[in-house]
């Protein structure tokens, strides 16, 4: 049997803390923000990366968004995928989870299926996590979320994986294909490997989608294609601290603390 | 909607706690929670009951299924909202939600499309006063499922002592600077009726588990009282502690960014601070006592 | 770990065809006498360090190392002064984990230093909007091509807690000396020394190839760096033709000294102790200048440990070591403190961010009352500067 086929979606966020909102039109200023890679969906990318150095096998990124992602996927071709798709359209702008699982179980479709989908748990910018289990539902496979390990026998087709719960996890398994979401942080993404710098810059086949090459259903792409809709935006207010600074001996800090916050203690 | 194995014992609590109507669906295969089965059950209750609104938790559980449902229900679902309000003129449900790191605050609505889906973060609600004597109405209704439905098995599942820091009322927090000694926290946090939280470097050092990580990859906290030890305060930390009411920070830094995000602020070895600390509690309660 | 002696030794000649390429024959000369072995400050801490000659025989061979020896090193190049044959066995380790990396052999936590690097442009994980940070609100100006120079803050001094005193500090010096610089603010980029320390060469280039394009359009001709790593890798791994000058602040401030713009008039009682920072003394010949700005600081006694200049012990931070945990009590600074504590100093001063972090982080350990300062923060607090901010 063949190496396993692995597709890893992949997002490009603006660096949540360069974001900012207009006072003034109450928009979304990410004008000058820089980018990166979602920092899940290198995990996700590591994760697949790693089961290709077990299985054989080999790795294709999946993206949505406009043409700056492009350089953002080479990194992934020099980090070790094989191959790169992104689907780019104005059609596809301002898509909710509904459009966006949509328009990735498509991409998915039309490069042909593979072994297991690998996500990010979440996005830092919309931190949804709906995505993954919404190309699961559209690709009608099993998914699982909030992985912290995995595990595939490659012969019997089955794949173990280890899920984070809310206090402790539980160990599931499934048939391939499946699709999984990684949680942040499960494993160190290796760096960058010069040797396919080169290659993957220039060379490497990033393949650029737009919605009329693959026929799709208008209805469901895009800002028009979503159910949800952003009625307002705001900065996140920050709470106002006191501030005030104890001093004196360990002793005497603390006696001025308990003084202060002895109305909040419940001795027990 | 209550699903599971054996749910039928929740139904009065959900109906004390302010429910009117409980659906249960009760069936070997909603027990332990896998997608296939609680996602068939549930988006068959709501063709049927056709709800206005529909609102999970959202828990890594509640998320699984949220998103699957809201595209086999092809409607729109608003993730992990930190508020919910009706909107007065046009009735529709209106979600507020973080993004970009908790930095940006958004509302989302679902116009057109029904159910309107939405997730709520854990301990954004505080839960009601349960009235026993409050009457409801309960419906078991037939679930229809076979293996077939189940693609994804639990081999097993192994849960920690039910910590829940999102619900902690006063919570005594450790990290970096406490160089894994969490024996005097854990000693505060007795004495004075409290849960223990930690930083993520805590966490991934090993001292404490990840169930008690405070901060944007651990759970959102809100108590009353949050005394931070040797936490430098980084904003993926401070995430999960602004909406705490009162914050003390203890750090021997005085240039420590933890400063900036709190009420009473001492500049000291944590351990010098806290050995005090206890002995005045500890005396006062001995005095009670006596 | 398994160690290749065992087992049976295979020589492996794909890899020995590599490492010759790499490391262009360097490792040929050497006739396995062991004084790198003997000079390595490993054999100080550890009862059983890393066996630096080994390390070469098994590089001549082509026997890949596996049991990660070649991350120990932290570039000191204390074996170096000692190589009766001139190996330059610093390179050679970096050339090693060159090719530890390509084989992907690298230990944890590396790969997330070059991932910062690459997303933030610093090896902290500090995002790139806040590198001015450090100046808390006190004015330091944009660099303009018409000032004297280019204050070259780095990575640690604009993101470190301990390290901004220090940039603050010099900026504090600069203007009570009159000198006209100016920083890049939220464009400095990283020199490239975590790539380096870590043998990640080709990354090296494509940052140093990016610095360079970045300097010759903001007009930098003299650039004033607080960091000797920053100093060590313009000075000798960028190129020079764009007229980059790169100085460390201690020659500019001794300079300024010797021109007179620079005078120290009030006096500073203090014992002080120079430790000699690998990157300033060994690496570049600089032991003098910071030694002179501490001498024109009336009042300082300046006191030698044994072993200075040539023969300093190093801290311990430098070869990518800070981003690598090393146990409390084998902590090559932990000697270091206990060198300065026997001279009887006040101030253990040295001028490497590097430095100050090891060093402080084993003063608190033995809890000596000696308190370590960079140059900087001696010769700011001899014209009174920050005693108000302190």
């Amino acid at each position: 049997m063949p190496g396993l086929h692995t597709i890893v979606c992949l997002k490009v966020v603006p660096k949540s803390e360069e974001v900012s909102v207009d006072p003034e039109t109450r928009t979304l200023d990410r004008g000058n923000a820089r980018s990166e890679i979602n920092g899940q969906d290198m995990n996700a990318l590591e994760a697949a990366l790693d089961l290709k150095d077990t299985y054989g096998g080999r790795i294709t990124i999946l993206s949505m968004g406009p043409p700056f992602f492009e350089p953002f996927l080479r990194l992934g071709l020099a980090m070790g995928a094989d191959a790169a798709y992104l689907m780019s359209d104005r059609a596809f702008g301002g898509a909710d989870t509904l459009a966006t699982s949509y328009t990735l179980a498509a991409g998915i479709k039309a490069i042909g299926g593979c072994d297991l989908v690998l996500c990010g748990e979440e996005s830092s910018d919309g931190a949804t996590a709906q995505v993954p289990p919404g190309i699961a539902e559209w690709l009608d496979l099993p998914q699982i979320t909030y992985v912290s390990r995995v595990q595939v026998m490659k012969k019997a087709r089955l794949l173990r994986a280890r899920r984070q719960l809310q206090s402790g996890y539980e160990m599931v398994e499934t048939l391939l294909p499946c699709v999984l979401s990684v949680k942040l942080g499960i494993n160190e993404p290796r760096f960058l490997d010069f040797q396919r710098w080169e290659w993957a810059m220039e060379e490497a086949p990033v393949t650029v989608w737009t919605a009329a090459d693959l026929g799709l259903d208008e209805g469901y792409l895009g800002l028009p294609g979503s159910p949800t809709a952003v009625s307002s935006v705001g900065a996140a207010p920050s709470a106002q601290r006191r501030g005030e600074f104890l001093s004196g001996t360990p002793q005497e800090e603390a006696q001025q603390l308990l003084e202060r916050i002895r109305p909040l203690v419940r001795l027990s | 909607m209550l699903l599971g194995g054996d749910v039928q014992p929740l139904a009065a609590e959900a109906i004390a706690c302010g429910a009117d109507t409980v659906i249960l669906a009760e069936h070997p295969l909603l027990e332990p929670y896998t997608t296939d089965p609680q996602t068939k059950v549930m988006a068959g209750l709501v063709l049927e009951h056709k709800p206005d609104m529909l609102l999970l938790g959202a828990t890594p559980n509640g998320r699984d299924l949220a998103g699957r449902l809201a595209v086999r229900l092809r409607t729109g679902l608003t993730a992990d909202c930190t508020d919910l309000t009706i909107d007065e003129k046009s009735g529709l449900l209106v979600g507020e939600v973080t993004g970009f790191g908790q930095g940006i605050l958004a509302t989302i609505e679902c116009p057109r499309h029904r159910p309107q889906m939405a997730t709520v973060r854990p301990g954004v609600f505080t839960r009601p006063q349960p009235d026993p004597s409050r009457q409801g109405d309960v419906r078991l209704v037939p679930v229809e499922l076979s293996e077939a439905d189940q693609r994804v098995r639990v081999l097993r599942r192994s849960t920690s002592k039910g910590v829940d820091i999102t619900q902690a009322e006063r919570l005594v927090v450790g990290g970096r600077g406490v160089q894994g000694d969490f024996a005097l926290l854990r000693k505060l946090a007795r004495l004075m009726g409290a849960d223990v939280g930690a930083s993520r470097v805590a966490v991934d050092q090993g001292w404490v588990g990840h169930d008690r990580m405070i901060g944007q990859t651990g759970s959102i906290t809100r108590p009353k009282l949050a005394i931070v030890c040797g936490v430098s305060g980084a904003t993926q930390f401070t995430v999960g502690i602004q909406d705490a009411e009162t914050v003390v920070a203890i750090n021997s830094d005085r240039e420590a960014p933890i400063f900036e995000t709190a009420d009473y602020c001492i500049v000291d070895d944590v351990f010098q601070v806290l050995a005090p600390l206890i002995d005045a509690l500890e005396r006062e309660k001995a005095g009670k006592k006596g | 770990m398994k160690r290749a002696t065992d087992e049976a030794i295979t020589l492996d000649d794909a890899y020995w065809e590599r490492l010759m390429a790499a490391t262009d024959g360097a490792i040929a000369p050497c006739f396995q006498c062991g004084v790198c072995t003997a000079a390595c400050p490993w054999g100080l801490l550890q009862d059983e360090p890393a066996n630096v000659r080994q390390i070469l025989r098994r590089a001549q061979l082509g026997i890949p190392e596996s049991d990660g020896a070649i991350w120990w090193c932290a570039t000191c190049r204390a074996c170096e002064v000692m190589c009766p044959r001139g190996v330059p066995i610093a390179e050679v380790m970096l050339t090693l984990r060159n090719l530890a990396w390509q084989d992907g052999a690298v230990p944890k936590g590396l790969s997330s230093v070059l991932w910062s690097l690459h997303w933030d442009g610093n090896p902290w994980r500090r995002p790139p909007s806040q590198r001015e940070a450090w100046t808390k609100g006190a004015e330091v100006k944009p660099f303009e091509p018409t000032d004297e120079i280019l204050y070259y803050v780095g990575c640690t001094p604009s993101y470190d807690n301990r390290s901004q005193k220090v940039a603050r500090a010099l900026a504090g010096v600069l203007n009570a000396a009159g000198v006209s610089f100016g920083t890049l603010g939220e464009r400095e980029p990283c020199c490239g020394d975590a790539a380096y320390g870590l043998g990640q060469h080709d990354y090296l280039r494509q940052i140093i190839a990016a610095n360079v394009k970045l300097f010759a359009e903001a007009g930098v001709g003299t650039l004033v760096a607080v960091s000797p790593h920053c100093y060590d890798m313009f000075l000798n791994h960028y190129p020079r033709e764009n007229g980059l000058q790169p100085l460390h602040y201690t020659q500019y401030l001794a300079q300024l000294i010797d021109e007179e713009r620079l005078r120290f008039q009030e006096p500073l009682e203090a014992k002080v102790t120079f430790h000699d920072a690998c990157y300033l003394g060994r690496r570049n010949d600089v032991y003098d200048p910071p030694r002179q700005v501490l001498a024109a600081i009336p009042g300082v006694t300046l006191v030698e440990m044994p072993r200075n200049r040539e023969d300093a012990l190093c801290c311990g931070g430098g070869g990518g070591r800070m981003w690598m945990e090393t146990a409390a009590e084998e902590r090559f600074a932990n000697l270091r403190v206990a060198d300065a504590a026997e001279t009887g100093a006040d101030i253990l001063a040295t001028a490497c961010p590097h430095c100050i972090a090891c060093l402080e982080d084993s003063l608190k350990l033995a809890g000596s009352p000696m308190r370590v300062m960079d140059v900087a923060e001696v010769a700011a607090a001899a014209l009174g500067i920050g005693r108000s901010a302190q």
